[in-house]
């Protein structure tokens, strides 16, 4: 399956194609007041309201600012993504569209079913699904159900 | 942007190196093959999606590749505009400074012959001498039709009256004595009213000079016009009988009793060594190779008013004498200080033409000449060899000062194109995904986009990072050349003034004083060392000590109780004049703190005073010369901090260092404080005499980039060790 890459701070993670909407650069971010502080706010994408997550402050690290660099994912909500046919593993989100913050996308790359590994238990962190192994690199695959989940708690 | 008809620089220009052309190409194809590339995808759009809705969303994206493929492609064009456009201006800006520190040092030296002139007028020796001439019915004749033997056997058979060769003799001695202590001139003359030379300096023309009439000379019958000692003439570049070469000569009146304001009586001639002079200034700043000859295609000369070559580094290509083989403008600049530039093919290479007219100096208005710099055009884009990064990423450099926003607006938007082009072909990654088996045909289509995208963009930030290199090796490059236009112009300075001390100590009211030892005789001595401070602006004090070093005439009464009461025999200026046996030697004392005056610090340079005026002999005191140091070199490190587009550069600051790396004088001294240790890179201190470095350094968290030369002396001064150094804030 193709993952597309990006940079928190140097660390490189992942999220499978099949489960973004899209990337954009410039969307217009409203604030929402009493909004848990790891919520950058609203944006509308089309008609649509979506939630954006600063993943800096997801993972409790420096805030991911808006730069020429940073960007925007998208992601599918559930029903959209029903309709994605030949999954390599069941994909989740949530009912609503989100988006996630980030400082910096990379490469788009292809990992084989065989080449995602679980999570090291030690290591286990809600938004974690995977780790997989490109060229020499690590790279976390996250799960974006679990990053909305957490803000709901 | 920028239209593609502003373009100076296209890549056809003859200036673009081969592998900027070759650069060019390899982008501009590269992106020129995305457009085959995205028809293919509006091809298979219709071909995997009967949803219109999908076709459309791969249309538009297709389309966006395409116009940031057109986008990259006129920002690549413009951007080696800029390249060049960037190397361009700092080249020029180089080649015009060098330009105008030419006619600035020319100009310098002049106005100290003009001082020296009047001044010398004044000596008794001279006025007595003329006046005796005058009056003489036996005097000297006018020997101008005559042979070189008729000349010989006319001044072996004078019969001058013996108070007159006396005189004579004496005038000659004294001609002699200045200009050994100033080596810049070739000979000196003092003519009576009639015009004929009575005395001069040069022994070895003293046969063929003394008796030459010289009449219908203008520089003769100008001095003989001027109004009081204040005033004088200087002949441009011209022909005089009194020597085989062509001469520049300054001419004032003597006057009777040696008196600025008393009656014409003769005049005096000083022939200044131009040509030589002039060479020391052509050719420095001129690239040599390893055989110290001047690179091909560099040029510099002076032109006059009437655009006459007057002299010459190349005597070959641009003969002296000769009209100038240039376009009207380069010589007919008519205003002060202003430059002209051009390109143009000088002996079959497109060469760059800088022509820089003198302002003048303080009160010296000048001649009006023109410098003029010729360097090959290709030397404008020369890559340096130098690939030192000085630790400084090219990220750090690109963001730094020293590039200009033009530059780094392209930077941006480079960045910005490359980072849309990634977008768009990850949306369309996405896209293609959402059709599932059918879109997999698109993704080798995205891919080879992001790898186009990827590939030209990375280019060019190669090519960036280049230009900012390259940009800072030029401005290194324009710090060194700055640094040494500083610390020549002091060791030019400082050279006038070790002949002026050499001189003054023979002058005959000192010696006479110090031997009679008579209050009387040391007033005469302060009030000829007054006289002398009113004439030179530069000194803050002039004084005399005697054998033990007691403080015995100065030529400010305000000071002189004080100064009578001290005793200097444990001064580093009085213990090394007391040691001096001969009048063509001097001491310097490097600038510090001394009690001689109240907050200043000084630089003094001492001279010693010989037993009856002999030149070689026993010292009887010493002649001290506190020089106003900060007051010459402070305008001067002024005159070359770092500039662009002729405004200064925020935060750029000058500096003196001497032997002990201490700051002497600085235009900045909250940062580089007079009288603090400076904390410079090694290679920066350490430098040989004439030698220049450059490089980066960091003070106080600011990094900075620095330029630095030591002093190289000039003609018999060799200079103090001194260096001078200018830095400018990368941040």
């Amino acid at each position: 399956m193709l993952y597309s890459t990006f940079y928190l701070d140097d660390k490189l993670m992942g999220l499978p194609i099949p489960s973004i909407l899209e990337i954009g650069r410039s969307f217009k971010i409203h604030p929402v007041k009493g909004a848990p502080n790891v919520i950058d706010g609203l944006i509308n994408l089309r008609g649509k309201v979506v939630t954006i997550i600063n993943l800096g402050l997801a993972f409790d690290v420096e805030k991911v600012e808006p730069t020429e660099e940073s960007r925007i994912y998208i992601l599918k909500n559930n029903s959209e993504l029903k309709k994605v046919e030949d999954s390599d593993f069941v994909l989740q989100t949530s009912p609503d569209n989100i988006g996630i913050h980030v400082s910096r996308i990379a490469d788009v790359i292809n990992v084989e079913k065989d080449g995602l590994n679980p999570v090291p238990a030690n290591i286990n962190h809600p938004f974690y699904k995977y780790v997989a192994r490109f060229n020499d690199e690590f790279i976390t695959i996250l799960e974006p159900s679990n990053m909305l989940n957490l803000n709901e708690q | 942007m920028k239209q593609a008809n502003d373009i100076k620089f296209n890549i056809y220009n003859p200036v673009i190196t081969y592998e900027h052309r070759a650069a060019f190409d390899q982008i501009v194809s590269q992106l020129q093959e995305i457009f085959p590339i995205c028809n293919h995808g509006k091809c298979k759009a219709l071909e995997v999606s009967d949803d219109p809705q999908k076709q459309k969303q791969i249309n538009d994206l297709m389309e966006k590749v395409e116009f940031f493929s057109n986008s990259l492609i006129t920002i690549t064009r413009v951007f080696f505009d800029q390249l060049y456009r960037a190397k361009e201006g700092s080249s020029q800006s180089i080649a015009r400074s060098t330009a105008m520190i030419k006619t600035a040092m020319i100009e310098r030296n002049l106005l100290e012959r003009t001082c020296d002139v009047r001044w010398w007028a004044l000596e008794k020796a001279f006025s007595e001498c003329i006046t005796l001439s005058n009056n003489s019915s036996t005097g000297i004749k006018n020997v101008n039709n005559k042979s070189q033997d008729e000349k010989l056997q006319e001044t072996k058979n004078k019969t001058l009256d013996p108070e007159l060769k006396t005189s004579v003799e004496f005038a000659c001695r004294r001609l002699e004595d200045i200009r050994n202590s100033y080596t810049l001139y070739r000979d000196l003359v003092i003519v009576n009213l009639n015009g004929i030379v009575v005395a001069n300096s040069n022994e070895n023309r003293r046969n063929a000079v003394i008796g030459v009439k010289v009449s219908d000379e203008d520089w003769f019958k100008r001095a003989l016009k001027t109004k009081d000692g204040t005033e004088y003439y200087v002949q441009d570049i011209s022909s005089s009988k009194l020597e085989g070469v062509d001469s520049l000569i300054y001419s004032t009146a003597i006057r009777s009793n040696g008196n600025e304001q008393g009656e014409v009586i003769g005049v005096m001639g000083v022939l200044f060594d131009f040509q030589g002079e002039s060479q020391i200034i052509l050719n420095d700043y001129l690239p040599q190779d390893s055989n110290a000859s001047t690179l091909d295609g560099w040029y510099s000369f002076f032109t006059n008013l009437n655009g006459i070559v007057i002299s010459s580094s190349d005597e070959y290509a641009f003969p002296s004498g000769s009209m100038v083989q240039l376009p009207n403008k380069h010589w007919s600049l008519n205003s002060s200080g202003e430059i002209f530039t051009s390109t143009t093919v000088i002996r079959g290479k497109r060469s760059l033409v800088v022509s820089s007219k003198s302002e003048g100096f303080d009160e010296y208005k000048g001649l009006g000449w023109i410098s003029h710099l010729i360097l090959p055009e290709s030397a404008m884009f020369e890559r340096s060899n130098d690939k030192n990064n000085y630790g400084i990423s090219p990220q750090e450099l690109m963001n730094s000062k020293l590039i200009p926003d033009l530059n780094k607006e392209t930077y941006k938007k480079i960045q910005q194109n490359k980072g849309d082009i990634q977008l768009i072909s990850i949306n369309g990654i996405i896209l293609a995904t959402d059709l599932g088996k059918a879109g997999t045909s698109f993704i080798p289509i995205f891919d080879q986009i992001t790898a186009t995208g990827n590939s030209t963009t990375g280019t060019m930030e190669g090519l960036l990072s280049e230009m900012s290199s390259d940009m800072l090796e030029q401005n290194l490059k324009a710090l060194e050349n700055f640094s040494k236009q500083a610390i020549d112009l002091i060791d030019r300075n400082l050279f006038e003034r070790a002949a002026d001390v050499r001189w003054w100590s023979t002058d005959h009211v000192f010696w006479e004083g110090l031997m009679e030892n008579s209050n009387e005789k040391y007033d005469d001595a302060s009030k000829r060392l007054g006289i002398i401070n009113a004439s030179y602006t530069m000194y803050r004090d002039l004084i005399v000590a005697d054998l033990n070093g007691r403080i015995v005439a100065s030529s400010k009464s305000v000071n002189r109780d004080k100064l009578k009461r001290m005793n200097v025999s444990e001064h580093s200026w009085f213990k090394q004049g007391i040691q001096i046996a001969r009048s063509v030697e001097f001491g310097i004392q490097d600038v510090s703190n001394s009690d001689l005056e109240n907050n200043d610090t000084s630089l003094i340079y001492c001279g010693a005073i010989i037993e009856n005026g002999a030149r070689e002999g026993k010292a009887i005191g010493v002649l001290g010369i506190l020089f106003d140091w900060e007051a010459l070199a402070v305008p001067i490190l002024n005159g070359v901090l770092p500039r662009i587009n002729d405004q200064k550069v925020e935060g750029g600051a000058a500096f003196y260092v001497n032997s002990k790396n201490i700051i002497i004088a600085t235009t900045a001294d909250e940062i580089f404080k007079v009288g603090a240790h400076v904390d410079l890179p090694e290679k920066n201190l350490n430098l040989e005499p004439g030698e220049a470095a450059s490089g980066v350094f960091e003070l106080n968290d600011k990094r900075y980039i620095i330029g630095s030369s030591k002093t190289q002396g000039y003609r018999e001064y060799k200079g103090l060790v001194w260096s001078a150094h200018v830095v400018r804030p990368m941040e």
